[in-house]
């Protein structure tokens, strides 16, 4: 299969002046400033396939946005190379930008002021659409996403699942080949990000888009991508099929138990206890050898339950554990 | 039959045609946005005519002492209110693009914008402007009416032309002007600074509350030559006074610095978005 993206030993470093502290260090700094380089990207290579939807994932500050960025026009990386539908990114970064769709989940792209409507009526003429080819686009989509009735109101009034499923119709409304999504799910309730995630997924299969994801929600990389790219300081630490990375990695939940009574008393397997205060049971639970279901089933039939939450461990725990496994 | 490729200059033709249609549609949705939001414009109508009730009560004072030897004697009876009349018109129908444009850039909003084929200024630019002509529009209308109620005498029809085509290129002249203020934001981060200093200019230079005609010399021609002349002053004299070859030379005169800020405006973005796409947002 021809790929996507290529991308060779890409490098980012970002140059800044440090400052001095004190007025006499300031004054010096503006004569003989201080200048420090900081590696973001310290030199990727990978290869994505047409149609293939992958993972960028890493803690804050590992370098994923950079990547993303750096493919897709919006920075110049400091050294490599990178091809991005055939297109060198930051250099034919107009002409990229007629054959990808991007989407922030902390960026509208929309015009706030505007009904959902003329913001699309807006992106026709930004992406030089026909009008007969772009309706019939936009109708299917609309349809697909369920935003029908949003299509009358103006975009500062819909709720955030709405806007952000608007957003992701948006980005698809010229037809890409390629779809970037930055944190497509943060902030969205539980609903709603099981809706974005099935949208993507079955657009990417109907229309064999290619998705590039970077999310903090391992249920965003579980459902949505079938291959993950994890980065560090800068430098990939692994890249292997989702299934593979579940099974070693992200099989792992958190329930947070409010009680009656100060401490519970569970005994499971693959069920272990983190500290917490009096009257909050904290527990972490490994799926592949007990199912979450039996764990709540289990803490309701000791009594005095007041309150479950059920979530992922934080991104920063599965990638501290792929470390601590590689490093095994 | 096989097809010829178009030739670079069409293909440039093509482009040009794309951009200004993009353009013409982010216009409309300026214009769109700002008549829904009617009730703005008509708070804005409201200010302006608070503003000239007081401005056309200072200004009929010093021009009623008509005495000897100051400038009041040197233009014609409630010319004074008539002149800030327009001035008023147009700084209040300039958008504050600078404030868009310093939040796009310092927040990192920008860089949706940058993902699109179109060039992000011009799509900014167009879309103010549609904003900034209801306004021009409105405005326009709340003088007019102003100026009857006042039972003040009317400038000539030609001076009213005048005021109006010099007017509207004017404050298309100050949109640019603050354009480029919002664009150091690349550099500085927070504008205000050269906005105070552009405002200040704007106020002494453009002529906003009394005719530059009534300055010294020295101080009126560099005011005639400046951008800030070009933006309020034309259009103000307009009305007390402009002869039809002063009206060409000053139209010839705005165009100039229409044509001159927007290149200017052209290269500083230019400048910004290297750093950016070097230096990230």
């Amino acid at each position: 299969m021809n790929p996507a993206i290529t991308v060779k030993e890409l490098r980012k470093a970002y140059r800044y002046a440090r400052r001095r502290g004190g007025a006499f260090g300031a004054l010096a700094g503006l004569f003989h400033p201080d200048v420090v380089e900081l590696e973001a990207v310290a030199s990727v290579s990978f290869e994505i396939a047409a149609g293939e939807r992958v993972a960028i994932i890493g803690p804050n500050g590992a370098g994923k946005s950079t990547t993303l960025k750096m493919l897709s026009g919006v920075l110049e990386p400091s050294g490599g190379d990178a091809q991005v539908l055939g297109y060198t990114p930051w250099k034919e970064r107009k002409r990229l930008a007629y054959e990808i769709g991007v989407v922030f989940g902390q960026r509208s792209q929309l015009w706030t002021e505007l009904p959902v409507r003329d913001s699309f009526a807006l992106l026709r003429r930004v992406y030089d659409q026909e009008a007969d080819g772009f309706r019939r686009r936009r109708d299917a989509l609309v349809e697909r996403f369920g935003v029908g009735a949003l299509l009358d109101q103006p975009v500062g009034r819909l709720s955030l699942g709405q806007r952000m499923r608007c957003e992701i119709v948006a980005s698809l409304l010229h037809g890409p080949r390629l779809l970037f999504l930055d944190e497509p799910t943060i902030g969205l309730d539980v609903t709603a990000k099981a809706q974005v995630r099935d949208f993507i997924r079955e657009q990417s299969l109907t229309e064999g888009q290619t998705v590039v994801l970077t999310s903090h929600d391992t249920r965003d990389i579980e459902l949505v991508c079938e291959r993950v790219i994890v980065i560090n300081a800068g430098k990939i630490v692994l890249d292997q099929p989702t299934d593979q990375l579940r099974r070693r990695f992200i099989a792992r939940k958190l329930i947070t138990l409010q009680s009656q009574a100060p401490v519970l008393a569970l005994d499971l397997p693959g069920v272990t206890r983190r500290p917490s205060e009096p009257h909050t049971t904290i527990l972490e639970i490994d799926t592949r050898e007990t199912r979450i279901d039996a764990v709540i089933a289990a803490a309701l039939a000791l009594g005095g339950i007041e309150d479950v939450t059920v979530e992922d461990p934080p991104m920063e725990e599965v990638v501290h554990e792929i470390y601590a496994a590689l490093d095994r | 039959m096989r097809s010829t490729p178009p030739s670079t200059a069409k293909r440039r033709t093509d482009r040009i045609g794309r951009e200004l249609a993009a353009m013409a549609a982010a216009f409309r949705v300026g214009l769109a946005s700002a008549v829904a939001a009617w009730p703005v414009l008509l708070g804005r109508a409201i200010f302006y005519a608070v503003c000239m009730m007081v401005l056309t009560a200072f200004w009929d004072k010093v021009g009623a002492q008509r005495l000897a030897g100051t400038f009041a004697l040197r233009l014609p009876p409630g010319g004074l209110a008539t002149y800030v009349g327009v001035t008023e018109w147009i700084t209040l129908s300039v958008p504050a693009i600078q404030l868009k444009l310093e939040d796009d850039i310092r927040t990192g909003a920008l860089e949706p914008h940058l993902l699109r084929p179109k060039a992000y200024l011009a799509q900014a630019i167009a879309g103010q402007a549609g904003g900034m002509i209801a306004r021009l529009a409105i405005l326009g209308v709340a003088a007019l009416a102003l100026l009857a109620l006042s039972g003040r005498a009317w400038p000539s029809p030609a001076g009213i032309a005048y005021a109006a085509l010099l007017g509207v290129i004017g404050a298309g002249i100050g949109m640019m002007i603050f354009a480029i203020v919002g664009l150091t934001a690349f550099w500085l981060r927070r504008v205000l600074p050269v906005l105070l200093i552009v405002q200040k200019l704007m106020f002494l230079l453009g002529g906003l509350f009394a005719p530059i005609s009534l300055y010294p010399g020295w101080l009126r021609d560099a005011a005639a030559l400046s951008p800030f002349g070009a933006h309020l002053a034309f259009a103000g004299q307009a009305v007390i006074g402009l002869s039809a070859d002063d009206f060409w030379r000053a139209l010839t005169l705005q165009a100039f610095w229409l044509v001159a800020l927007t290149g200017l405006a052209a290269l500083v973005w230019r400048a910004g978005l290297a750093k950016t796409l070097r230096a990230g947002v």
